[in-house]
């Protein structure tokens, strides 16, 4: 019985040391939505848009992305995802409307001032190849890899130029750009609250900007310039694409 | 006293009624003879069996496999029970000495009408999960499975009359029993018969032995220069060596050849695009656009599958070759790079200059260097005994 005042204590005092601590910083619902514009316009496959003086479709647009990462004020970071695949215009759509692909994470509730992204797959992760990963990842995608080059394809925007400018998009464009010498990074500021609720953020591409060139669009009467794909021969055009990435980018 | 007294009788009455009726069912209908429960079900888990530098075969939660599971869709798959007039499998139109197709340009069907287009190789089909059929109309193999049965031009028949014929069966209340650990004979559906049905078909999975599976692990002697050369081409590799792109392996990249896309390969020369005469694609979207797209069949094996293309229109592959070196008709949903066969040629000179007749024959050789002959005559697969 002479121990029982003891053991109260002991007792009392692991409590109280227990209501000290922080409560459990728990994880709130966060949106990721990415949309896709042509000149600020609603993207749609087979549709024509001005470029300069001439029509443009754009018939395919996707990409991967790296490291999704959310930035606190004090400049720590939260990880959304090492990799996404983002298909603005998959084959089994029901319409010719690009898609808004949205991705759900969660973080802890606070207030953001950044997102960082990799576009295109970070060279770590583009050292693997397909079978190294299980269904459901997004780099299971054998035919967005090039076993030529052994490289993912970050990006791929196929489309139509009026080339002989009789007014309808006839010549093709392709371009898909991939490798590790095509891998780029930004971080675009933005407030972003997650309350205690949930958060969200929208991320748009505008596709008419990858096209910029030294202060105007690519002169796509040059042949070089409409054609890039998993050949080192042109992938000067495959930089300029990929270098313009974050200028298309912003978020809302 | 009275009321205990009648109840009594009605209890009596009712079990009697219960008792005739139940003998009046012959066995397979539910009743008497039905009961599957004393038959063990212990079903085995079965990991597909699949070449080491293959993807991971995608399976869905809903319908693990079991080895009682694919013994069960074998043998459905090679039962005419499937058919009205019980003359027509799915073997039928999906042999295995083709690869799994008929080799015929269309395929039949039991009154002797002819469908409008080619059954497609079933080889690597469990990785195909951007939808079947050529126009993509069944999102999975357990949807798939359940079409050809009903189709006027295939087998012709009835679900309800296929269950109740695979109630009725000697061997097939067993075999559902052990896959499926039903505890009766009504509890066969058309919805396990078509999970058997794409067990069965997901082990259809390459050997990784063909000598283009060779060469990738490591044997530079299992091509030789021409296959090689056609390799390059394919894989639009060749620029070091002054060789054109083939671009092949847009539409059919991939460990398994095929992307599973769908693409107007520049078959059909049409004015707009409501003029196709199998819209493909487009028949099960509504969406104009789509029309004239088909989706991508695998390489593997192609030489085994003749005669090519959704409708079989091109006896060979040089017929296939001599095709896509014509870049398209220029219809506005072309697939860009069926225009760009040929292109470029070395270096930096963009140029559609097509292959020259070496530079097929070099893709044709290649295409042979995919035959898996182990895959065909894997006893696994074949029509049970």
């Amino acid at each position: 019985m002479k121990f029982l005042p003891t053991i109260l204590f002991a007792l009392l005092f692991v409590f109280i040391s227990s209501c000290d601590k922080d409560e459990p910083q728990t994880e709130k619902n966060f949106t990721l939505t990415f949309k896709s514009t042509y000149g600020g316009l609603a993207l749609e496959k087979y549709k024509n848009y001005p470029y300069d003086d001439r029509d443009i479709q754009v018939n395919k647009f996707n990409t991967f992305l790296s490291d999704l990462i959310l930035v606190r004020q004090d400049g720590s970071e939260q990880r959304l995802s090492d990799i996404e695949w983002v298909d603005f215009t998959p084959d089994l759509a029901p319409d010719n409307k690009a898609v808004d692909v949205k991705f759900q994470y969660t973080v802890p509730a606070g207030n953001y001032t950044a997102l960082k992204i990799g576009y295109g797959v970070r060279p770590d992760l583009n050292a693997k190849k397909p079978a190294d990963f299980a269904p459901e990842h997004p780099l299971y995608r054998e035919n967005e890899y090039w076993s030529g080059w052994q490289s993912y394809i970050f990006t791929k925007v196929q489309g139509l130029y009026d080339l002989d400018g009789a007014g309808d998009p006839e010549s093709t464009l392709t371009y898909h750009c991939g490798s590790d010498a095509v891998y780029r990074t930004s971080t675009m500021n933005a407030t972003i609250p997650v309350t205690d609720k949930s958060g969200a953020l929208t991320v748009e591409f505008d596709v008419k900007k990858l096209f910029y060139y030294n202060g105007g669009l690519l002169d796509l009467d040059d042949p070089l310039n409409r054609n890039t794909s998993h050949n080192a021969s042109n992938i000067d055009l495959g930089i300029k694409v990929m270098d313009n990435f974050a200028n298309a980018t912003t978020v809302k | 006293m009275l009321y205990r007294k009648s109840f009594l009788f009605a209890l009596l009455v009712l079990a009697v009624i219960t008792l005739a009726q139940r003998c009046k069912e012959p066995s397979g209908t539910c009743g008497m003879g039905c009961d599957l429960t004393d038959i063990p079900y212990n079903p085995t888990a079965y990991t597909i069996p699949k070449p080491a530098h293959f993807p991971q075969i995608p399976v869905p939660a809903n319908n693990p496999m079991t080895l009682e599971g694919v013994q069960l869709g074998r043998r459905l798959f090679y039962d005419p029970i499937l058919s009205a007039d019980s003359t027509m499998s799915c073997s039928s139109c999906h042999l295995p000495q083709g690869s799994f197709t008929d080799n015929k340009a269309v395929s039949t069907g039991i009154d002797g009408i002819q469908g409008r287009r080619s059954s497609m190789s079933l080889l690597n089909i469990a990785y195909a999960t951007n939808g079947l059929f050529w126009d993509g109309r069944s999102a999975s193999l357990e949807e798939q499975a359940l079409l050809p049965v009903e189709d006027p031009v295939e087998m012709h028949h009835t679900w309800p009359n296929v269950v109740e014929q695979l109630k009725s069966h000697p061997v097939y209340p067993e075999l559902f029993r052990k896959a499926f650990g039903i505890d009766n004979c009504c509890g066969i559906t058309k919805e396990l018969a078509a999970r058997a049905l794409a067990q069965f078909e997901r082990i259809l999975i390459s050997s990784g032995t063909s000598r283009y599976d060779q060469y990738i692990l490591g044997d530079p002697d299992a091509l030789d220069d021409k296959e090689l050369d056609g390799k390059l081409m394919f894989f639009d590799e060749g620029q070091v060596v002054n060789l054109p792109d083939a671009q092949c392996f847009h539409c059919h990249g991939s460990i398994t050849l095929t992307g599973n896309n769908y693409f107007n390969n520049g078959l059909d020369s049409v004015a707009s695009l409501d003029d196709f005469t199998d819209k493909g694609r487009g028949g099960i979207s509504g969406n104009r656009t789509d029309n004239g797209k088909f989706r991508t069949p695998t390489l593997r094996n192609i030489a085994l599958t003749a005669p090519y293309m959704h409708d079989g229109r091109f006896p060979t592959l040089e017929a296939v070759l001599e095709h896509y070196n014509g870049n398209g008709k220029g219809v506005s949903n072309e697939d860009p790079f069926v225009q760009q066969i040929g292109f470029p040629l070395g270096g930096n000179v963009l140029q559609y200059s097509g292959l020259t007749a070496y530079q097929r024959q070099a893709v044709i050789k290649f295409l042979h260097t995919l035959t898996d002959t182990t895959f065909i005559n894997n006893p696994d697969i074949q029509k049970p005994d």
